[in-house]
């Protein structure tokens, strides 16, 4: 009993602690700048070292520089196919406080009934896209997208086709892919892309869809073999990679690429929402974030608050018969 | 070699120097507290490490690395009482060299093995590393899978006195491992879905929190048993000679290669851990002397060989974990399971992309742990006078300070958080409650530990490996490195038993 009676009042002890943890709320005055004794994260719902991340440290250094705020931070929330990261913000406190790093891969989760997702944010900017590439290993057999498919009805599920995971944005892409070509290839979901990159750099995945950093920064290892994004790549390494309409599969209709920008919790301060899109816009047009979207192939697309609503349901509109015919839609979504 | 002086320019700050010294003291201080690991060191910091330069950060981290395991020896040779797992082996010769009256030579040359040991590690690290890059990508689902597989079955092996606890101790792992979103679709396995989903727990046990409940927790409820039991008073305060003889330590260098062997191949492999190595550390000197009886004194006798061969090795698997968490991102043991989290928070991913994109952080991470081994034993060579009087402290005092640091480390971690921040302090205490019941039942902790660990890597992996194959193991029996694994475990499970009927048919 008494040792009972022990861990119980250790309990208590430890629970006042965690209260006192809690702060108190300031008041808001006029001429707004957010409370210094608060910190605004920044949840990146992608594991660490990603492109996602890459860019929202990015962001958040810029966004200290041009504001001399300093308490930003950057957490990531990895599970759920990003789901986890994006219910953290919707059900933080309405504050402004906590930032998502919204991008195609919320869409896809929403659709796909992992979250509550862009019903449960307000926007705040829009940043970039960055395109997608089917990727394989450089001395494999395959030389182009054409290969890769006759290759896979010839003999069909013997091609393994890989993704970062079942409903982020390459994998939406490699099952429309899959669909496109009556259910042809093995597609494989891995758990991110620092899975995915060593298993088709090691031989044990045959193709994979890579965003354009990713195959950048594995450039020795992997052969890209086409471009998903509108026209070429804007970089100089990947000029000559064909665009799918030159590799001659011009209606395969998929994602061709990932869009990113910044989302809070849903009903924060208009005030506080003002003051982050402008600092994340003046962030945006810093000379250090503009040489690190150029340094990466990143298509800058900058759009803020309404403009950036209006944008994300137009992206929606576009991403709905896509994420439809992969049979992958839950809820109002599906057909 | 650029890559090497970049490294070097983002570790030469004094703010890295004077965070490695506080990391170190720290460590030591956690290692000599009974209770207290490296694990829950480095979860302590992560707050502190996060705040600071990649570099600097990942220094201070590696610093309280080796400074724990290390530290762990004090209270081991002193009172008898390991700090924590590190240090079981050095128990019983420090004990005895205590009770000579030789503790400060113990002392002393506990922390000469462990700089041995963790500066010779690193060599096999920084020259191997980069060759283990490759290889790893030889290392698909299916073998990371039967390499999981490796793992569970060792610690299920070795661990306690029977393998039928260590195995059902494993499987709970495996059960807690279970809890969270299905690795291929994502769906929730969880029980009360609907209560759950939205909270922390929808992404399976916190780690660090499962750890500190597992280990630091449950020590203190254990503790709260011997509440009202005489208090241990009667520490040794007489030191006496602090270095051992250079003759004595340069006789010993078949020892001390062996155990530097042992420590790095062990903690190389994943899901070993430095309680295995120190054993089989010690083991092959106690064959080295008894094969030269002349120039050695026999381990369990109370001499410097039993005190060095488990003290090289323990810090020697610091540098052999580090292989496969940089390399393959996989943890060698529990406190490198931390680290890896640690560095992912830093914005350091380890794995093959780390040595393909990052070598100069590679490097400044080589020569921050060069200078956390040689910090770690500058302050214990230090501070050997002066240890004895930390243990003087009551348990009724210690304890409940293991018990608040047990549920700050949890707090701190979940950062902003607070709901998450009271859901890790809930993990830490539900698994401070399990691992109670597990010791008061002689049941081992470690395999729970494991499990958790290498039961999610088998299940993921191998459901990936089977998909690859087209729902067949052809990914599994095609492969050389799987079947390499594969009687690995099954020689390991076969020797493991024959070893236990014939150490019961002696008895008989």
């Amino acid at each position: 009993m008494k040792k009972i009676l022990a861990i119980v009042l250790s309990l208590c002890m430890v629970l006042a602690l965690c209260a006192c943890g809690q702060k108190e709320q300031g008041g808001t005055s006029k001429d707004f700048a957010p409370d210094p004794e608060k910190t605004i994260t920044l949840i990146v719902p992608q594991g660490a070292g990603g492109g996602t991340d890459t860019q929202a440290r990015q962001l958040v250094e810029a966004m200290k520089e041009v504001s001399g705020f300093q308490n930003i931070i950057v957490e990531n929330v990895t599970g759920g196919s990003t789901g986890i990261g994006t219910n953290q913000v919707i059900d933080a406190e309405a504050d402004g406080y906590t930032l998502l790093m919204y991008g195609t891969y919320v869409v896809c989760g929403t659709m796909t009934g992992y979250t509550d997702g862009y019903k449960g944010l307000d926007f705040i900017a829009g940043l970039s896209l960055e395109p997608f590439m089917l990727a394989v290993k450089s001395d494999s057999p395959y030389n182009s997208l054409d290969d890769v498919i006759k290759a896979a009805k010839a003999n069909p599920g013997s091609v393994t086709l890989g993704n970062a995971g079942a409903t982020a944005t390459t994998g939406v892409v490699a099952y429309g892919m899959n669909i496109a070509c009556d259910n042809a290839f093995n597609v494989v979901a891995f758990n991110g892309s620092s899975e995915l990159i060593p298993a088709v750099l090691g031989g044990h995945c045959d193709i994979g869809v890579f965003s354009q950093s990713e195959v950048l920064a594995n450039a020795d290892g992997l052969k890209p073999l086409v471009f998903l994004g509108q026209d070429h790549s804007v970089l100089d390494e990947f000029k000559s990679v064909p665009t799918l309409a030159e590799a001659g599969y011009g209606d395969l209709n998929v994602p061709g690429g990932c869009f990113r920008g910044i989302c809070c919790t849903k009903g924060a301060p208009a005030e506080m929402e003002q003051w982050l899109a402008d600092t994340v816009e003046a962030a945006f047009n810093s000379d250090k974030f503009q040489s690190f979207l150029n340094e990466n192939g990143l298509l800058p697309q900058f759009s803020k608050l309404g403009d950036f609503e209006k944008f994300n349901s137009d992206m929606i509109e576009t991403m709905k018969p896509i994420i439809q015919a992969t049979g992958l839609a839950a809820g109002e979504y599906a057909k | 070699m650029s890559d090497f002086l970049l490294g070097l320019g983002l570790v030469a700050h004094l703010a890295t120097f004077a965070w490695c010294a506080f990391g170190s003291v720290l460590g030591i201080i956690l290692g000599a507290l009974p209770g207290l690991t490296a694990t829950m060191g480095i979860a302590l910091v992560i707050p502190i490490s996060y705040q600071l330069d990649t570099a600097t950060g990942i220094g201070l981290l590696l610093s309280v690395y080796c400074g724990a395991v290390s530290g762990a020896s004090i209270p081991a040779i002193l009172l008898g009482i390991p700090g924590n797992p590190n240090a079981i082996a050095t128990v019983e010769d420090g004990q005895l060299m205590t009770k000579k009256g030789l503790a400060g030579q113990a002392l002393g040359g506990a922390v000469i093995a462990s700089l041995i040991g963790g500066l010779g590690s690193e060599i096999f690290l920084i020259f191997f590393s980069p060759l283990i890059a490759k290889m790893t990508l030889a290392f698909g689902p299916a073998e990371k899978c039967t390499l999981a597989l490796v793992g569970i079955v060792i610690i299920a092996a070795v661990s306690g006195k029977s393998i039928l606890k260590g195995l059902l101790m494993g499987a709970l792992g495996f059960v807690f491992a279970f809890v969270g979103p299905d690795p291929m679709s994502g769906t929730l396995r969880i029980p009360f879905v609907e209560i759950f989903r939205k909270t922390p727990l929808a992404n399976g046990f916190d780690m660090t929190s499962t750890l500190i409940g597992l280990y630091g927790v449950s020590q203190v409820f254990s503790e709260l048993a011997n509440l009202r039991k005489k208090q241990n008073t009667n520490v040794c305060t007489n030191i006496g000679k602090v270095f051992p003889p250079f003759k004595k330590v340069a006789s010993m260098w078949q020892i001390i290669l062996s155990s530097l062997g042992i420590g790095t191949l062990i903690g190389a492999i994943p899901g070993t851990g430095a309680s295995i190595a120190v054993f089989m550390a010690r083991n092959a000197a106690t064959g080295i002397c008894s094969r030269n009886k002349k120039k050695f004194d026999q381990p369990g006798t109370g001499c410097l060989e039993g005190v060095f061969a488990p003290e090289v090795a323990n810090n020697a698997v610091t540098g052999g974990a580090l292989i496969p968490a940089l390399s393959l991102g996989i943890p060698g043991d529990s406190a490198t399971a931390v680290l890896i989290g640690a560095l992912m928070i830093n914005g350091v991913t380890p794995g093959y992309s780390l040595f393909s994109q990052n070598m100069p952080l590679v490097y400044s991470l080589f020569i921050t742990l060069c200078v956390a081994n040689v910090f770690m034993a500058v302050f214990q060579l230090a501070g050997v006078r002066l240890y004895p009087k930390i243990l003087l402290i009551s348990q009724r005092v210690l304890m409940p300070i293991v018990l608040v640091l047990s549920f700050v480390g949890p707090y701190a971690l979940a950062g902003s958080s607070v709901s998450k921040g009271i859901y890790y302090v809930g993990t830490a205490l539900f698994m401070g409650l399990v691992g109670y019941i597990a010791k008061k039942n002689e049941y081992p902790i470690a395999p729970i530990v494991l499990g958790l660990i290498l039961g999610g890597m088998f299940e993921e992996q191998f459901r990936r490996g089977m998909k690859l194959g087209a729902g067949t193991l052809s990914r599994f029996y095609t492969s050389p490195i799987c079947w390499l694994f594969i009687a690995l475990s099954v020689v390991i499970v076969v020797s493991t038993v024959i070893k236990r009927k014939k150490t019961e048919n002696a008895k008989v």
